[in-house]
């Protein structure tokens, strides 16, 4: 499979005080395009260092961080930030979205942002993606009014909706019910399956890691093995 | 539209409010105080120039202040009427107070008024002219402002005076006094501040002005066509003043600015990380930031122009003090309302734009 992200001996060192600390001791990982991996590994064993890292919010030590041919590891912060602006989407734990804005606002802050200033989301993606989550009736409403679910799943439109290359879901369902977390999960398996979209989604929970094709597990810094 | 700019400025109604009010008090103290200057400016500039006399012969460097003395002899009276050109002239004193309104100064003149209405017209249209050192006359503006009439108690040199006649029209200084009691009052017997010169041919005045240059050496001969560069300089430190007001105005409202939007990107840090990781630029998070402080002070300058308006017809009701606005300022008011908005929001800005997206990302 063509693999559209891929780390190479990635390394990541924290100096802490007096004392450095090694979050991620050599990981290589190869995901390819339209596939949902899920990461598993103990609270500290490097997974959301290594999520930081293959969005480019992180820096790493040493090694190579490609996302669809470009390498990661080696650009300033700045080329970093254009990466992520437009090849990844991000899903937080903690939903993230902007409570002064409407999930219409948040979407649109996005296609702002992606577009810088331009709108080039066609209303036919924006339609389906609206369609896929089930938030047609949820437009005009802000975070406050909506259920954790429907948070989750704003903030997953808002990821999806400039269509990244990736998709890089931070514990997804780890603020949720176990309906909510249902729903959720079924969401990100229908986009990865309808639109063919690569996630890559941690997780410490077994369940969710199964809605994956493959699961990557993690500790001390190391994959330690795959299913 | 729903954007973060408009929607951050509604969710944060104190801090807009403090911010608008900061930016806006900017504003008012640099359009009152303009309008003031000018106002008061021109007002006097109009009066003095209505006075009739084509030159006036004062003592160089005699500058007219709360502590200028009446520093010319008034027996050069005698010797302008001998040089040819000159028609009539009129000492007059000056004695700088308190406004009676407890706000700004106030001139009191005095005045021969037999040769000063000679020369600049100014008749009793109320009462008579006054003739005790008690007594005083004054315009018909300060009477309808100040509310006061004929017979009226009013407070010049610390003392109860009464007024004895109201004058028409607005000329010189609002309050009149006989000559030689303003030279008692402040002991400077057979002194004056300056000499009104009325020629006989007022277009020879240049003419005039340069033989009694030439006759009384060492003098300031001022042509009253002049005045409003003269009166400009009369009072010391306008400019400095001016540039002051300026100063601190954009002083006040870059500190407010800056306070408000600090403590608000302090409390959306995690909104900072959150438009990091969905790949804003710093240029966008500082361009988003720099919007809200400029949306803020074009408010906080509307708001300015108007409670300027509203005091200053309430200054010119409750007063005798005169304002004027002119477009210039406005325009430079709300240039430099929004120029420090602009400014005072920046370095929250940098700092936003320049923050770690994990860390912000886990702020709590």
């Amino acid at each position: 499979m063509d693999a559209i992200l891929k780390t190479e001996n990635l390394v990541m060192t924290y100096r802490v005080g007096k004392v450095d600390v090694n979050a991620l001791r050599g990981v290589n990982l190869s995901v390819g395009r339209g596939e949902f991996v899920s990461i598993m590994g103990p609270s500290g064993c490097g997974k959301s260092t290594m999520l930081h890292i293959l969005g480019g919010l992180l820096k790493p030590t040493s090694g190579k961080v490609i996302v669809d041919g470009e390498d990661m590891a080696d650009m300033t912060d700045a080329q970093r930030t254009d990466t992520r602006r437009r090849k990844i989407g991000f899903v937080f734990q903690r939903f993230n979205l902007f409570p002064t804005l409407t999930a219409e606002g948040n979407l649109q802050l996005a296609e702002q942002i992606h577009g810088k200033g331009k709108k080039i989301v066609d209303e036919e993606t924006r339609r389906e993606v609206l369609r896929l989550l089930r938030l047609e009736n949820k437009m005009r409403h802000k975070p406050l009014e909506l259920s954790g679910g429907e948070q989750q799943r704003v903030a997953i439109a808002r990821a999806i909706i400039n269509r990244p290359a990736i998709i890089l879901a931070d514990e997804p369902t780890g603020n949720l019910d176990s309906e909510n977390s249902e729903i959720v999960l079924e969401m990100l398996q229908k986009l990865n399956r309808e639109l063919n979209q690569t996630i890559v989604m941690i997780t410490h929970n077994p369940e969710a890691a199964a809605v994956a094709a493959r699961t990557v597990h993690m500790r001390d810094g190391m994959i330690v093995g795959e299913e | 539209m729903d954007n973060l700019v408009t929607s951050n400025i509604r969710q944060r109604p104190t801090r807009t409010l403090l911010s608008v009010a900061g930016v806006a008090l900017g504003v008012v103290l640099i359009v009152l105080n303009t309008g003031l200057v000018e106002g008061m400016l021109n007002d006097r500039i109009r009066r003095e120039r209505g006075v009739g006399a084509e030159i006036r012969f004062g003592r160089s460097g005699a500058m007219l202040s709360p502590s200028s003395s009446n520093p010319v002899d008034v027996r050069y009276g005698d010797q302008l009427m001998k040089i040819e050109g000159v028609k009539l002239v009129s000492p007059v004193g000056y004695y700088i107070q308190s406004g009676n309104s407890g706000l700004g100064m106030e001139i009191v003149e005095g005045v021969e008024f037999d040769s000063y209405s000679t020369i600049t017209g100014a008749k009793i249209v109320e009462g008579r002219a006054p003739q005790t050192d008690q007594e005083v006359m004054i315009d018909e503006f300060k009477a309808l402002h100040n509310k006061l009439s004929v017979g009226s108690d009013i407070q010049v040199f610390g003392e109860t005076k009464k007024v004895a006649g109201i004058y028409s029209p607005q000329v010189g200084s609002r309050i009149k006094m006989p000559l030689s009691a303003l030279q008692s009052a402040l002991s400077a017997d057979g002194k004056c501040f300056e000499i009104l010169v009325k020629v006989t041919d007022p277009d020879k005045q240049d003419d005039v002005r340069k033989r009694i240059l030439d006759k009384l050496p060492g003098n300031e001969v001022l042509l009253t066509r002049d005045i409003g560069v003269g009166v400009g300089r009369e009072i010391p430190g306008i400019k400095g003043f001016v540039r002051a007001v300026l100063v601190l105005s954009v002083i006040v409202s870059a500190l407010v600015i800056l306070l408000a939007m600090y403590t608000t990107i302090t409390e959306r840090t995690r909104e900072i990380g959150i438009l990091k990781s969905l790949g804003a630029s710093k240029g966008f998070i500082i361009g988003v930031i720099e919007k809200e402080a400029l949306t803020i002070s074009l408010i906080g300058v509307l708001v300015g122009l108007v409670i300027s308006m509203i005091a200053a017809w309430v200054l010119e009701r409750a007063t005798t003090l005169q304002l004027e606005f002119t477009w210039s300022w406005i325009l430079r008011a709300g240039l430099i309302g929004l120029g420090a908005g602009a400014l005072g929001a920046l370095y929250p800005a940098i700092r936003a734009a320049n923050k770690d997206a994990v860390q912000a990302l886990s702020y709590e």
